[in-house]
């Protein structure tokens, strides 16, 4: 008896949440909050910059917010499109009735569900980096636009290296001040102790003013001072406190600051690492560009930048490049704007060029925005199948007008 | 009838207003000489590169005069009591050959009165014009305090908008004013090189012993003999310490003076260069320097050169010879063109723009809203049909002629027909107006007539105020990202007719609520009309869901093959997105009994806010990769646009109160009927 009372209330309760989640008021009140967000996620962007208002407003569950003093609780981006999928998915696909009349509805909630699974698809497995090149350079790594690493190397005589420890770039920013972390591996004689990272950070010498008030710690002169982040995340200059500590406890504790500004920016210099000494064997240390491989090799061969007659604004640019593998030979190619190069599930995009400044006939890169999306192509199928049910359903609309138009009429003369 | 009488009131005072006239100007000029049409015929088709392409000076003339004067056209009285209205092209000839006549043509607008106070001169009315020549006692100070705010304006931009730096209203139009002085002394004075001496403009900055020098030195005739020299050369010469001899003096002062000239003579850029894989067109002063600089150059600089001498020295001598000069260098240039396969659509920019297909588009629209308005005196009788017919027609004739400026503008460019923010003007008009005819087919009760007619009058007097706003050539240049015939045709075209049935949603929310409000007023109940309404709103926005949701994806899409990403959270890409999500609230809130007739025009009206939003407002909020658009002081009219919607909705919030409160003594009524048995008896 009571097994079946305990029943029926599951069932109940399912019944009221499958109620809930198919309902058109959730959709309503989903589709008013979303409003809202992006609006207020729209005019964020002047203040915060266009990243941290994505990851505040379109990114997050819940949105803490002000207007004037007053507190304003919203759901967040992420929140709203889980409710809005499973909405659709049950609501106006499993739910509702499946007759001709309602195919056009049914199919272009079918192609919404796409766009929002390729959503999915590429928020979780997408990655997007880029890669700049001189004419003749050639690489296959792909260059994160805001993620860092913190990398150790011992040093060949030549400076080279042919191993790197790597602090991952996800580790090294969740370092907070005052809380350093111990790091140990076996290929190095010592502990990496690493503190205070922060994200946007200069190292000043200690003689100029702003450093002088500042209570960070001095190494060699230099103090290494957080600063406010950038409206534009990937112009953000990260560094942190490192201490290497000999596992032989034979010499002392080396300490630096490192700085992302010793990277380089030009894809033409090379980065600078801090170097030091122990037990007779050169390191060197670096915040560099979290970085990836990909299975071939790009060659720019030409970069073709022209602009408008007698005026700055740039017509047109484009790379002249080729795509090498060690199997399958080169191969020369064009990129430009609107017209990527894609291959093996990575896409070549036209991004920019530098150095800043350059003008027709200077030395000039060109640099690519590389991203590798399985679901790339996704939004175009969708858009096909949005389209086909709404063209469908407004074809029944017009043919069930006009069958009751006539209906009236024959009523009207009989 | 107290309704009819406010409406003929209303229509007499809105008449009144429209013809009323304007004082003329009077100028310092004994009497005017009119160009001779043939002069003003051939200079008007005269090539030039600027902002990116060739186009004809027609069209320069055009958007200079904008920016200095507000206005394509200029009215001016003299003093032998004659009034004259200059055309555009008429006013650039006389800047260019007959620079005294054109210092003393008051085109030099200034908004405020202060501002020209501020630089020490006697001001007119608040508002006015103003000559060169009035303003010339105070063309030092307003040299000084331009530099000033230029600087100010500088500092306002690299700082990313620090309040600081903000100029006020007063501040920006003195650095307006400067510039526009100064790119009309750059205009007076650029034929200096050919004009022995007559300077024009700028006569206090040569020595005396220069101004001597310029009456018998030939620019032209001395490239000649000069040693090869580069820019950078010259201005190092012209630096030269006088060491006393006598023909090195000399030799520097015609260096001086040749510099002066060619500075003088920037800007225009007549002469299509010599090599064919060169683009860019070359100004008096490009041919002075590249002669200069390049010994094989010089015979064809100077050729060059004297032909447009010749033609300023034939202004001087009477209209037969400079028609023919000017023709003579007409026919020689277009040649040169020709054979460079440029300025091919130049006749159909004049066409174009003598054509005035947008105002006359817009006078057709005011006098179809009259002749509507004159139906509603009696709608239902056989005139007031005919006279919504008429302005049916009307409104169909503004439209055809909105069509043709922009398949017109689509051929000089060959683009498709939006390229840049002044295109989605009157495309957007184009398209509502299309709708309201549509509706007005299917419907035949005036509504839809009025929804074009309305939006054809607005579409058009913003097209035109922007146009006047921003004084720049609207044919403009697309930067690389554009350059893309397949996304423009595809997804701008389509997001901009999603925008345009959004306002026009917003329209018939409004006639809705003005309807009922009205209809409440008198007392009265037009059930069969307003529910028409609403299934016209209903229609009008499923119609901008399909186009609005396409065009987004579509832009996506657009988005993943230039950028690599298919959404970004970009403003642009934002507003788009929340017309679409909008028009789902409207679906779904309709499905779920939440929305009803009233509930579809007043989401119908936020719908237009959004739009409104997404159309302007995000392309000034500066960030993101679609902030090509920005116009300044556009939040004052978005605001005063969301204001007046705003009032709407008061007044469908007001109706929604009625309604339940009608409801409610309904129900009670019924209730107590239901319970008093002697009404039920009864």
């Amino acid at each position: 008896m009571a097994n079946k009372k305990t029943q029926e209330k599951e069932t109940s309760l399912l019944k009221v949440l499958y109620k809930f989640f198919t309902s058109f008021k959730l959709a309503t009140v989903v589709f008013v909050l979303m409003t809202i967000v992006t609006l207020f996620g729209t005019l964020a962007q002047v203040e915060m910059g266009l990243f941290a208002a994505k990851e505040k407003y379109f990114h997050s569950v819940w949105i803490i917010d002000e207007i004037g003093n007053f507190p304003v609780f919203l759901p967040g981006g992420g929140l709203l499109m889980a409710f809005l999928f499973i909405n659709m998915s049950l609501g106006a696909v499993v739910k509702v009735k499946k007759r001709w009349k309602g195919a056009g509805t049914l199919i272009s909630h079918i192609g919404m569900l796409m766009l929002f699974g390729g959503a999915f698809v590429t928020w979780g497995l997408g990655t997007d980096g880029y890669m700049a090149l001189y004419p003749g350079m050639k690489s296959d790594r792909v260059e994160s636009y805001r993620k860092w690493q913190l990398e150790v190397m011992p040093l060949n005589d030549d400076a080279s290296a042919d191993e790197v420890w790597i602090l991952p770039a996800d580790e090294l920013s969740s370092i907070r001040p005052r809380s350093p972390r111990s790091y140990t591996t076996d290929d190095l004689p010592f502990e990496i102790i690493v503190s205070d990272y922060s994200p946007n950070a200069i190292p000043t010498p200690i003689t100029a003013p702003m450093a002088a008030g500042s209570a960070a710690r001095e190494i060699d002169g230099f103090k290494l001072l957080p600063q406010q982040k950038a409206k534009e995340a990937a112009a953000n200059i990260p560094g942190c406190y490192v201490e290497f500590k000999p596992k032989s406890g034979d010499s002392d504790n080396i300490s630096a600051i490192l700085s992302a500004y010793s990277f380089r920016f030009d894809p033409g210099e090379s980065p600078m690492p801090f170097v030091f000494e122990l037990e007779g064997q050169k390191f060197g240390a670096l915040i560099a560009k979290k970085s990836w491989h990909i299975p071939f090799e790009v060659q720019l061969d030409e970069f073709i930048f022209d602009r408008h007659p007698g005026i700055s604004m740039a017509r047109n640019y484009e790379s002249r490049v080729t795509r090498l593998e060690t199997d399958k030979g080169a191969k020369p190619l064009e990129i430009k704007m609107n017209e990527p190069m894609r291959y093996e599930g990575y896409t070549f995009f036209q991004e920019s060029f530098g150095p800043a400044g350059s003008q027709p006939g200077d030395r000039m890169y060109s640099q690519f925005a590389v991203a590798n999306n399985p679901a790339d192509q996704w939004p175009l199928w969708a858009l096909v199948v949005t389209s086909i049910g709404l063209g469908v359903h407004f074809v029944i609309m017009l043919l069930d007008y006009m069958a009751r138009s006539r209906k009236k009429r024959i009523q009207a003369a009989s | 009838m107290k309704l009819q009488f406010f409406l003929l009131l209303t229509l007499i005072v809105g008449i009144s207003s429209l013809t009323s006239a304007r004082e003329v100007p009077q100028v310092e000029l004994g009497s005017y000489d009119p160009w001779d049409s043939k002069v003003v015929e051939t200079f008007e088709n005269l090539l030039m590169q600027e902002s990116g392409r060739v186009k004809p000076i027609y069209s320069y003339s055009r958007f200079t005069l904008l920016q200095f004067s507000g206005k394509t056209s200029l009215r001016f009285g003299t003093k032998d009591g004659e009034t004259h209205e200059l055309h555009y092209s008429e006013w650039m000839l006389d800047v260019l050959f007959r620079g005294n006549v054109a210092k003393a043509l008051p085109v030099f607008v200034v908004d405020n009165s202060a501002a020209i106070v501020q630089i020490g001169v006697s001001p007119k009315e608040k508002r006015d014009r103003y000559s060169y020549d009035e303003i010339v006692s105070g063309r030092a100070k307003l040299a000084e305090l331009s530099a000033q705010y230029g600087e100010k304006q500088r500092k306002h931009t690299e700082s990313e908008k620090d309040p600081q730096y903000e100029l006020d209203p007063i501040e920006g139009m003195i650095l307006t004013l400067g510039r526009n002085i100064s790119a009309f002394e750059f205009l007076v004075g650029q034929f200096s090189f050919a004009r022995k001496g007559q300077l024009l403009v700028n006569e206090n900055i040569l020595p005396q012993e220069m101004v001597a020098l310029a009456a018998t030195l030939d620019p032209v005739a001395i490239i000649d003999k000069m040693p090869e020299m580069s820019i950078q050369q010259l201005g190092r010469a012209i630096q030269q310490p006088d060491n006393g001899d006598e023909d090195a003096r000399m030799f520097t002062s015609a260096l001086r003076l040749f510099f002066f000239y060619a500075n003088s003579a920037r800007g225009i850029n007549l002469f299509p260069p010599q090599e064919n894989d060169n683009e860019i067109w070359l100004s008096a002063s490009d041919a002075m320097l590249e002669g200069l600089e390049s010994k094989e150059a010089r015979p064809w600089a100077v050729e060059q050169l004297r032909e447009l001498q010749n033609v300023i020295e034939a202004s001087t001598q009477g209209t037969e010879t400079f028609s023919a000069a000017l023709a003579a260098f007409s026919d020689s240039q277009r040649a040169k063109a020709d054979a460079r396969g440029e300025g091919e659509h130049s006749a159909l920019e004049v066409h174009l723009y003598r054509g005035k297909y947008f105002s006359y588009a817009l006078y057709l629209f005011v006098f179809g809203f009259i002749i509507l308005a004159t139906s509603w005196f009696s709608p239902a009788s056989k005139f007031g049909r005919v006279m919504v017919l008429i302005a049916s027609l009307l409104a169909l004739a503004g439209l055809l002629l909105d069509i043709s400026g922009i398949t017109l503008r689509s051929i000089i460019r060959d683009r498709p027909p939006i390229t840049n923010l002044y295109d989605t003007v009157i495309f957007i008009t184009a398209t509502a107006v299309l709708l309201g005819l549509i509706i007005e087919y299917f419907t035949r009760i005036g509504v839809g007539a009025l929804i074009a007619i309305v939006s054809g009058m607005l579409g058009m007097f913003l097209s035109i105020k922007y146009e006047a706003k921003e004084a720049t050539d609207t044919i403009t240049q697309l930067v690389a990202v554009l350059d893309t015939n397949f996304w423009l045709a595809t997804h701008v075209t389509i997001i901009n007719i999603g925008y345009a049935a959004g306002l026009v949603s917003a329209i018939i929310g409004m006639l809705y609520l003005a309807a009922r409000f009205v209809l409440n007023l008198v007392g009265k109940e037009a059930k069969d009309f307003v529910k028409l309404l609403t299934r016209m709103n209903y229609g009008v926005v499923c119609f901008c869901l399909f186009f609005s949701l396409v065009g987004t994806v579509l832009g996506g899409i657009w988005a993943n093959y230039s950028w690599g990403r298919f959404w970004g959270w970009d403003p642009k890409e934002n507003g788009a997105l929340m017309i679409c999500i909008w028009t789902l609230v409207i679906l779904h809130g309709r499905m779920a009994g939440w929305i009803r007739d009233l509930g579809i025009h007043m989401n119908g009206i936020i719908l237009g806010i959004i739009v409104t939003f997404s159309w302007w407002g995000v392309n000034n909020l500066g960030v993101g990769l679609h902030s090509y658009g920005f116009t300044e002081g556009v939040w004052n009219s978005l605001y005063k646009s969301w204001g007046v919607m705003g009032i709407f909705l008061l007044m469908g919030i007001w109706l929604y109160i009625d309604d339940r409160a009608k409801k409610t003594a309904k129900k009670a009524e019924r209730n107590s009927k239901e319970t008093d048995p002697q009404v039920n008896s009864a």
